[in-house]
């Protein structure tokens, strides 16, 4: 039995057992990775994966299922147990629906690439062509992963929903070494694989890391701080979670009764796009079936709108933004928009400052409030009157994140496309200038 | 399970030329239960089947996985996987595995109430019996987050060495995020609690009382705390902190692979290099160690996941840095045996040096000891932020339930003290360690693709001399 027939068996035969709602969806997937570290290669990885995945609303009981096999045993043993499942769970009064409507799609433009379908054993030139760039460019250690992956998903919905999906994913991240304590690090996606320039971000890594040779103890207060794109993606990334109308609930949003009002910077505007041309997470519908859409999630600074699925978006009166998540909406692409300055003129706005390459290891105090910290890593340089200086080392941005965003005092127009080990939402955002950000360190 | 398809694999990659091949199958049984602000979210159940293979050819690895458990997939997985491995040798690294004795054995955590035998509404009842309890104390507590899930791992690894290692690990979870207001201001915490074993232990636990004892105490430290003192003081660490403090910067930076630089662009590499060895990095009362082998912890197995055997490591001895965790290939690098810390969470994943359960070790006073001793200082329950850098040397802990202590004795909450010190420092400023032993659960994130692995952390109540508290 092929995938579709499959899909509706599950679907017809939960249908008539008296459920009001079904999702049924089955993804395939292969894709492979080069591990490297040290200069060389640690392993080549392959995956093959098919996942079917079952949505079930039964008098309001929600239940939900993955499993990792296709076939007609399993697929009875899967609704067998559904059934017997939504006999003993609660109801979740709140539940309000899944997606309704005869929708038409659009293809993701620059989302399917056949090079990378057929790229075999061609991973490993990538990888040496970009080992070699960042030793020429004068690292001494390179590290990272090269990832490749065809995807394919289908869709079968009890409001008739049938639809179908594929994709490539290319992703590529280096961090180069010219010391213990002189690092840089950089990554990429592409949907397309010669959108992907694995040799220029192993430039860029190698030239960070050069150049953060011998780092001083960094020191402790405020700071003006210009975030290149890949920490700065990290930052929206949690922000990203924080829309999600499921994190308001939960109380894991420092955005909760936050709508219409200034949550950032009247600089920063920030789109939530699931159709965007070559994005990472660009499909053609959400988990529902409703089809992606681009969202303004805050508008010059103030926030227009949560992520939502249909449920979520009943409850905050308001339409579903296609984000579904089944329980949780969830970020598609988060896009910032570019501002007017080049990184140049953004070290030129800054007398006392640092300038930031790469964090890790963000974390909450409080999700409400949005009070976090987050550990600087590979390079971290002073600026000192327009002009980058001594790097430094052993620093923590301690700090809200609304405050952050409010502080931000310029955007840059160079756009980059992040995303990482810490970074899961793909964020396409150029380097931004942040006013008094608190650096804190611990005592010598 | 598939276990003949698992001999199958490894069998068939020998044919196919390669060195070494070893294969691992995984069936997981799983369900979880959401009550969010008392209403159920959600529940679910999940099952995978799948097999993973490491393969060995010219000294370069290969790793693949498929969840399609047909024979014919299989073999051509495998050529696919040698021919990658051909190409790839020209820059590889070159892979020696530590020679290590061989075992066939099967094991398996008893379960005293079997999860299968309770039913999904038994299970959420523990969630709604919790909810109703918060809902009692009175206190205001604008999000209110349960989750309970549990899961039977049934894994059979097998490889050309001649390993035939069967086990069946089930494991239950409760995980919480609790959010308290009073006058505007809110105070949240996130934790977990995991155990292998059966059903029984979620009725240990007494999530009920877990939930409300949690938020009285956060009521308490909105109500009444006050800023904590800012001269140098004692702080005395109780369980959960001392469990995080250890696993961060007692556990992390003695992985062999982060020491050797295979995690450079992931989880970072370690400020500890192999010449440290026999070095001090704290006071004699340190002693740190990871051991997989406690009995129901979260971390637990007896076999690891290259099939050697597992046994308690010596991290720290006396203060001094005794052993990192090894799996074969970082050993034959070191010129020593495997310590039998190569795990992986899922067939999909490759093995790699992972802790298991870390903790420190008792001491011989009592925590009242410890805080008797202490003029003036703050006593710090549990923590909420923390982090740590990707070499493992500037660490962060925010208290969440604190106290003062005043000659000696414990007075009123403090609010968010922080503890911002590097490694030496704070190992080097333990000066007491309690004998009360506790252990914690937690999800430690390595690799690429990510692996959330179960761990147990804990150690028991210590005293930390003449610390600044950050801003």
């Amino acid at each position: 039995m092929d995938p579709e027939e499959i899909s509706n068996h599950v679907l017809n035969k939960l249908l008539k057992a008296g459920a009001d709602d079904v999702i049924v969806s089955v993804s395939k997937q292969e894709s492979s990775q080069i591990k490297f570290s040290n200069n060389l290669i640690n392993a080549t990885k392959t995956w093959e994966n098919i996942d079917l995945g079952v949505f079930m609303a039964l008098k309001k009981k929600i239940v939900l299922t993955n499993i990792k096999e296709l076939s007609l045993s399993a697929a009875d043993d899967v609704v067998n147990k559904l059934l017997k499942f939504v006999k003993s769970a609660s109801p979740n009064k709140e539940y309000a629906g899944i997606a309704n409507g005869s929708f038409s799609y659009k293809e993701v433009e620059e989302g399917y690439d056949k090079k990378i379908v057929s790229l075999g054993n061609n991973t490993i030139d990538y990888v040496e062509k970009a080992i070699n760039k960042a030793l020429e460019t004068g690292a001494k250690r390179t590290a990272g992963v090269f990832e490749n992956s065809v995807a394919n998903i289908s869709l079968l919905t009890s409001n008739g929903i049938k639809a179908s999906d594929k994709g490539t994913h290319s992703y590529f991240s280096i961090r180069a070494f010219n010391d213990k304590y002189a690092s840089g690090q950089k990554t990429g996606f592409s949907r397309m694989i010669d959108l992907l320039d694995v040799e220029k971000l192993a430039e860029e890594a190698a030239l960070i890391s050069k150049q953060s040779l011998n780092p001083e103890h960094g020191k402790f207060g405020k700071f003006d701080v210009v975030f290149e794109p890949l920490p700065f993606a990290n930052i929206i990334d949690n922000l990203g979670g924080a829309m999600s109308a499921f994190s308001v609930e939960a109380g894991l949003s420092c955005l909760k009764d936050m709508i219409g009002k200034q949550v950032a910077n009247e600089k920063i505007t920030i789109i939530d796009d699931g159709t965007l041309k070559n994005g990472f997470a660009s499909s053609k519908f959400d988990a529902e079936g409703a089809p992606t859409q681009r969202n303004i999630m805050i508008d010059k600074g103030i926030l227009k709108t949560y992520l939502h699925n249909t449920s979520t978006a009943k409850r905050f009166n308001t339409k579903t933004t296609a984000n579904a998540g089944l329980l949780s909406p969830e970020p598609t692409n988060l896009i910032v928009n570019k501002g007017n300055f080049s990184k140049q003129e953004l070290f030129e706005q800054v007398k006392n400052g640092l300038y930031i390459t790469n964090v890790w290891y963000t974390r909450f105090q409080n999700y409400n409030t949005g009070d976090f910290s987050t550990i600087p890593r590979d390079g971290i340089f002073m600026i000192k009157n327009g002009k980058i200086g001594q790097p430094i080392k052993g620093i923590r941005i301690s700090e809200n994140i609304l405050t952050l965003l409010k502080n931000v005092a310029a955007v840059g127009k160079m756009p980059e496309r992040v995303i990482g080990w810490e970074v899961e939402t793909p964020v396409v955002t150029p380097a931004v200038l942040v006013k008094d950000v608190s650096i804190t360190r611990p005592l010598d | 399970m598939f276990k003949d398809l698992a001999d199958f694999a490894v069998k068939y990659a020998l044919k196919k030329g390669a060195d070494y091949s070893e294969a691992r199958l995984e069936s997981t049984t799983s369900n979880s239960f959401i009550l969010k602000n008392g209403i159920a979210e959600a529940s679910g159940f999940d099952k995978i089947n799948g097999l993973g293979m490491r393969i060995i050819k010219n000294k370069t690895l290969g790793f693949a996985s498929t969840n399609y458990m047909d024979k014919e997939k299989i073999k051509k997985l495998i050529q696919n996987t040698i021919n990658t491995t051909e190409k790839a040798s020209k820059l590889r690294e070159e892979i020696n595995l530590s020679e290590e004795n061989s075992y066939k054995n099967k094991y398996e955590v008893k379960q005293k109430i079997n999860l299968n035998d309770v039913g999904p509404d038994e299970k959420i009842k523990i969630l709604f019996d919790a909810e109703k309890e918060l809902i009692n104390t009175k206190i205001n507590i604008p999000s209110r987050y349960l989750s309970l899930s549990d899961s039977i791992t049934t894994e059979y690894l097998t490889n050309s060495d001649g390993t035939n290692i069967l086990a069946t690990v089930p494991k239950v979870t409760f995980f919480y995020l609790l959010t308290v207001e009073h006058d505007g201001k809110t105070s949240q915490r996130i934790w977990q609690y995991g155990q292998s074993g059966g059903f029984e232990f979620v009725k240990k636990w007494d999530i009920p009382s877990i939930v409300v004892n949690e938020v009285e105490a956060l009521q308490n430290n909105l109500k009444f705390g006050i800023k904590p003192p800012k001269q140098t003081l004692d702080i005395v660490a109780a369980p959960q902190v001392v469990g995080i403090m250890v696993h961060e910067s007692g556990g992390h930076p003695y992985e062999a692979d982060r020491i050797i630089g295979r995690e450079g662009a992931q989880a970072g590499e370690s400020f500890i290099t192999k010449e440290m060895l026999g070095t001090r990095i704290g006071s004699k009362a340190v002693n740190v160690v990871d051991d997989p082998l406690l009995e129901n912890s979260y971390g637990f197995y007896k076999y690891d996941n290259e099939g050697v055997k597992a046994r308690r490591k010596y991290l720290i001895k006396e203060g001094i840095i005794n052993e990192f965790l090894q799996n074969r290939k970082t050993a034959y690098y070191m010129g020593i045996k495997s310590n039998g810390s190569s795990r992986s969470v899922n067939y999909d994943r490759e093995s790699i040096v992972r802790m298991s359960n870390t903790f420190m070790l008792p001491g011989n006073h009592t925590e009242e000891e410890l805080i008797g001793d202490v003029k003036l200082g703050i006593y710090m329950k549990n923590f909420m932020e923390w982090n740590i850098d990707d070499k493992r040397i500037n660490q962060k802990y925010v208290g969440a339930e604190s106290y003062l202590i005043k000659n000696g004795e414990i007075k009123g909450p403090v609010t968010k003290p922080i503890i911002e010190i590097t490694t030496p420092q704070l190992y080097s400023a333990v000066d007491a360690v309690a004998k009360n032993m506790e252990y914690h659960a937690g999800n430690c994130g390595k690799g690429e693709p990510m692996q959330a692995i179960p761990v147990w952390f804990g150690g028991p109540s210590i005293r930390l001399r003449k610390i600044r508290l950050g801003n």
